[in-house]
């Protein structure tokens, strides 16, 4: 190394170096520390906590006589639109043995495959193995949006 | 043409004069022996504040307080917030090593005698914002709500309460009622993020003024002829240097062992079998363990908890009692109590660890 | 000396038995209200001689009030002096209750051991709310037991005698005009129904041990079915039937176990209804019917079974064991599943392993059909369990490095709900069937494997995030640390 610097001598030169190391160093500690810092200010995608309530999608996209699984935080919500064109949600767990139900519109229920556990529109269990009605979520229409949220 | 930083320095001196501010510091001495390397725990535990403040505040962004949200919304910094689980990894570990700094900067001034005279208010500030920062972790520990803190606090504000008279009405002060509740994370989480940083900072600004307007303390057995270092620049960057192996291992610590979440609070569970509290309170739980149940007809956990209190309050006094200092005796008594100080706390540690 | 002896017993035998009669005849003679009543010749008089109450010495009085020593009917039956005549409404069982409620007239004076809280439970029952009148209770006493002419319960004259309670029952009970009046919805053809029943029939032919209504229900304080407290509420009718059915004593010659209560208490319903009290759980009569309590016939069990598991018994009926079950005249889900103890089905029935319950039949000959498709069947549902398996570890261990697997972790139901679909699309006995459900778990299983181990990216980003900053931070303690020697040498020069 000292071979190769010039007539100014090495202290010089490798001062120069130090330099650039400690100024590039620092800049460098700056990023590494700003990096997490900002990154972590940045709000997530969820932005609260527990999740109260959800965008479902659109009034005039959703049809009579149809149901819908949204997902709610980390949980399946049927949300539910009768053939006189009013909203319903209901937790789409079903209370048997947790697996997620459907809307049946030949049957004109809320179905679950896994055992044909049945509830009615009101989300009242009617046949099957199912020991409990399904909770009940809000629907909230605001002008064309249709929100769904935790009942209070 | 003068360089930015410069000119900008300019701008500032004419107008705050920092002239004689800079001119103070160029004259700062720091002593130089043998024990001169406890010179730099003061300025650890510095850092280590600073970077809880700067973590506190950051994770103080998403946290919400609450029995119902204080657990998930932990669990969402760690797991949602990006780099979540860095910062409160690096604040969990940065209080753990801040009260070891403490430790460590604490008995480094009490076996040099370094409170004497003039220095007992730096000793007695510094003593203050030890037993904040053993408050500062008591408090932070119950705020993710987890099964541990629960019962953790549970076990603590019970011994709180178990002194005389005034143990009751401290126990319901410091729970918020009769019971560990979601009032008691109300006001463990005013204590911790309010209350305590106020009057931490109080302290930590006297002390520090102190620090710069008196100097370093000298070891007594040094003569004139000390050897000294600059503290601007000299001590300063070795200073520095330090607080970046800190933050090294700091960094290594919350990267490699996470700080674990644990299982959310349930105060109709059963506690968890070896419920311990928090290291740095270990020695004084394991000794409440070992004295009798009955001494003379006082019951032994209070005794154990006045002996503490009045052994807290010698400590802190110190600088007023210690006459062997005073005469310009180098004593041995006091290191004697020191030394033994450090060993039962080491060793009760190390038993209740392992117990 | 033995002679002497044997003629003093005869006298004393005879003092008393003339003693005895004359006192009765005295009394007889001194109840005027018979003597007149009888003489006039109406029913209530008639039928009183019969009646138990007569038997013990009671008087009409002793009910209607009035003096019986009188021959005067004006005096005899003075309301002034205490004649209340027919009791009305709730008079009737205040009466009867006068004398059955008291200790000291039962017990002491008639030496009883009659229970004396029937007036007291029936008041409580649901007989004793208030009737449509709004002024007395719906059943007195005498609805049931009659007036005049009560005998006791184990004569066969009486109408709650075992084998006439069905029909004094049904009176009202089978009234559809009546009943309706109180309870709408309620049946009115319990009676037919149990004459159907294997209780019924048995009582029919005059078995008094069959269960009888009041067996089930209780007499004095019935309560509706709906009440907790009731003997017929679900959750404790195990218990109401178990009192005749696990009482192997009683049950002795009628060929059936008494291990029935003690198999539903281990089995997955008793548990679900007796721990967990669940009330959709069926408890016996679910399955026997109540008042028409027969065994289901070996055909119509998918059927019974079917109103719970309706899925599972449509599958059934639709595959090709149906018609085979039938013809070996063997019950269809209890071959496999069991009755009275039946447990939770796990996935060990299914397949040719030595506990499957397919090998019964199919595990004899290795290479037929049947075989291999249990055997495949057993191996998708096997295979999809692993699969779930592995994919919530991969989750956890992706949540427990901190990392966001929402995605994933919301789509793990999927697979839970794939393979509680194929356990019940098993009843199909369809291998092509259960492999269309069972390819859909699979294919959830693999997006969430894909999404957790995309999670765990993040946890190498980490490390190499840290090497980075270590790197940094030591290559500038480092720099700074010449730099502090450089400048203390420049300072030791000066």
């Amino acid at each position: 190394m000292t071979s190769e610097v010039g007539p100014t001598g090495p202290k010089e030169n490798r001062r120069d170096f130090l330099k650039y190391f400690l100024g590039g160093g620092v800049v460098a500690w700056l990023g590494a520390v700003l990096y997490p810092i900002l990154a972590f200010l940045i709000p997530p995608k969820q932005g609260e906590v527990e999740v109260t309530s959800v965008k479902a999608g659109k009034l005039g996209e959703i049809e009579k006589e149809s149901g819908t699984i949204v997902r709610f935080g980390n949980k399946p919500v049927i949300l539910i639109r009768n053939s006189s064109g009013e909203c319903v949600a209901f937790s789409a767990t079903c209370t048997h043995l947790d697996c997620t139900v459907q809307y049946r519109k030949d049957l004109g229920v809320i179905w679950c495959a896994c055992h044909n556990g049945r509830y009615d529109l009101k989300g009242q269990n009617i046949s099957g193995p199912p020991p409990r009605p399904l909770d009940e979520y809000r629907v909230i229409i605001q002008g064309e949006d249709v929100l769904i949220s935790k009942k209070v | 043409m003068k360089p930015v930083w410069k000119r900008l320095y300019d701008w500032v001196d004419e107008r705050v004069e920092l002239g004689g501010l800079v001119e103070f510091l160029g004259k700062k001495y720091v002593p130089v022996h043998r024990h001169s390397i406890w010179y730099y725990f003061g300025g650890v535990s510095l850092f280590l504040f600073i970077i809880q403040v700067t973590t506190g505040i950051l994770l103080l962004l998403y946290y919400k307080s609450g029995e119902e949200l204080a657990f998930e919304s932990v669990q969402f910094i760690t797991s949602k917030v990006q780099f979540g689980w860095l910062i409160r990894s690096v604040h969990s570990w940065a209080a753990n090593l801040f009260i070891l700094a403490a430790f460590i900067h604490m008995f480094s001034v009490y076996f040099t005698r370094a409170y004497r005279k003039p220095r007992e208010i730096t000793w007695i500030t510094g003593m203050l914002m030890f037993f904040l920062g053993l408050f500062f972790g008591f408090s932070g520990y119950l705020l993710p709500w987890n099964e541990l803190a629960f019962f953790a606090t549970k076990v603590g504000t019970d011994i709180a309460g178990a002194i005389p008279i005034i143990g009751k009405p401290v126990m319901i002060f410091l729970r918020g009622g009769e019971d560990v509740t979601g009032a008691t994370l109300s006001r463990m989480f005013g204590f911790h993020i309010a209350i305590l940083p106020g009057i931490f900072s109080v302290c930590l600004g006297i002390h520090l003024l102190l620090v710069q307007r008196q100097g370093m303390s000298e070891p007594e057995e040094s003569g004139k002829d000390m050897k000294t270092m600059p503290f601007f620049p000299n001590f300063l960057l070795r200073d520095l240097l330090l607080w970046l192996l800190v933050m090294n291992v700091l960094a290594i610590l919350a990267v490699i062992f996470p700080w674990e979440l644990g299982h959310k609070a349930d105060a109709f569970a059963s506690a968890p079998a070896g419920i311990k509290p928090e290291w740095y309170f270990l020695f004084m739980f394991q000794m409440l363990k070992y004295i009798p149940a009955k001494i003379l007809s006082i019951d032994g956990e209070v005794l154990g908890i006045l002996v503490f209190s009045a052994a807290g309050l010698l400590w802190t006094l110190v600088p007023f009692w210690d006459r062997e200092t005073k005469r310009g005796t180098r004593g041995r008594f006091l290191t004697y109590v020191g030394i033994a100080a450090v060993v039962c706390i080491i060793s009760l540690t190390i038993v209740g660890w392992l117990s | 000396m033995a002679v002497v002896r044997h003629r003093f017993l005869h006298f004393v035998l005879w003092v008393i038995v003339t003693s005895v009669s004359s006192l009765a005849s005295l009394a007889l003679a001194q109840d005027q209200c018979r003597t007149c009543h009888e003489g006039l010749g109406d029913t209530p008089s008639a039928l009183f001689k019969k009646d138990i109450h007569a038997e013990m010495g009671l008087s009409c009085a002793d009910c209607h009030g009035g003096n019986p020593k009188t021959e005067d009917m004006e005096e005899a039956m003075n309301k002034a002096a205490g004649y209340i005549g027919v009791p009305k409404g709730d008079g009737i069982s205040e009466v009867c209750a006068k004398c059955h409620s008291s200790a000291s007239i039962m017990v002491k004076k008639f030496n009883s051991v009659l229970p004396r809280n029937q007036a007291e439970l029936l008041s409580a029952s649901v007989h004793g709310k208030l009737s449509t009148t709004g002024r007395e209770a719906i059943v007195p006493c005498t609805k049931c037991h009659g007036a005049h002419g009560i005998v006791t319960k184990t004569n066969p004259a009486s109408p709650v005698n075992a084998l006439n309670l069905p029909k004094t029952c049904a009176k009202c009970h089978s009234a559809a005009g009546y009943m309706r009046t109180y309870n709408p919805a309620l049946p009115i053809d319990q009676l037919d129904k149990y004459r159907t029943s294997v209780h019924g029939k048995r009582n029919a032919s005059g078995d008094i041990k069959a269960a009888e209504c009041a067996n089930c229900h209780g007499s004095h304080g019935i309560l509706s079915a709906k009440d907790v407290r009731s003997s017929v509420y679900p959750t404790n009718i195990p218990a109401t039937c178990a009192a005749c059915h696990s009482n192997a004593e009683y049950m002795r010659g009628y060929g059936i176990p008494s291990d029935q209560l003690e198999k539903f208490t281990k089995s997955v319903h008793g548990i679900s209804l007796l721990e967990k009290k669940d009330l959709g759980a069926p408890a016996c009569n679910d399955c026997h019917g109540n008042h028409g309590a027969t065994p289901p016939g070996v055909e119509s069990i998918s059927k019974v079974c079917g109103t719970c598991h309706a899925l599972n018994a449509d599958l059934f009926s639709k595959s090709p064991h149906k018609k085979a079950f039938d013809q070996r005249k063997l019950p269809e889900c209890e071959s496999c599943h069991g009755h009275h103890d039946i447990l939770v089905a796990t996935d060990e029935l299914l397949g040719v392993s030595a506990n499957a319950v397919c090998s019964w039949c199919h595990g004899k000959k290795p290479e037929s059909k049947a075989y291999l498709a249990a055997k495949r069947m057993r191996e998708a549902i096997d295979s999809l369990g692993n699969s779930e398996r592995a994919a919530t570890m991969l989750v956890q261990e992706a949540e427990r490095m901190g990392t966001e697997i929402g995605e994933a972790k919301f789509k793990l139901r999927e697979v839970r709900q794939a393979r509680l679909e194929s356990r019940t699309m098993v009843h199909s006995f369809d291998d092509e069937q259960l492999q269309e459900v069972v390819e859909k778990g699979f294919k959830s299983a693999a997006a969430i494997s894909d999404g957790a181990r995309l999670a765990m990216e993040d946890y190498h980003f980490r490390r190499r995030g840290l090497g980075v900053a270590t790197l940094i931070i030591t290559v500038l303690a480092v720099s700074l640390y010449i730099y502090i020697r450089r400048l203390e040498r420049k300072q030791a020069k000066s």
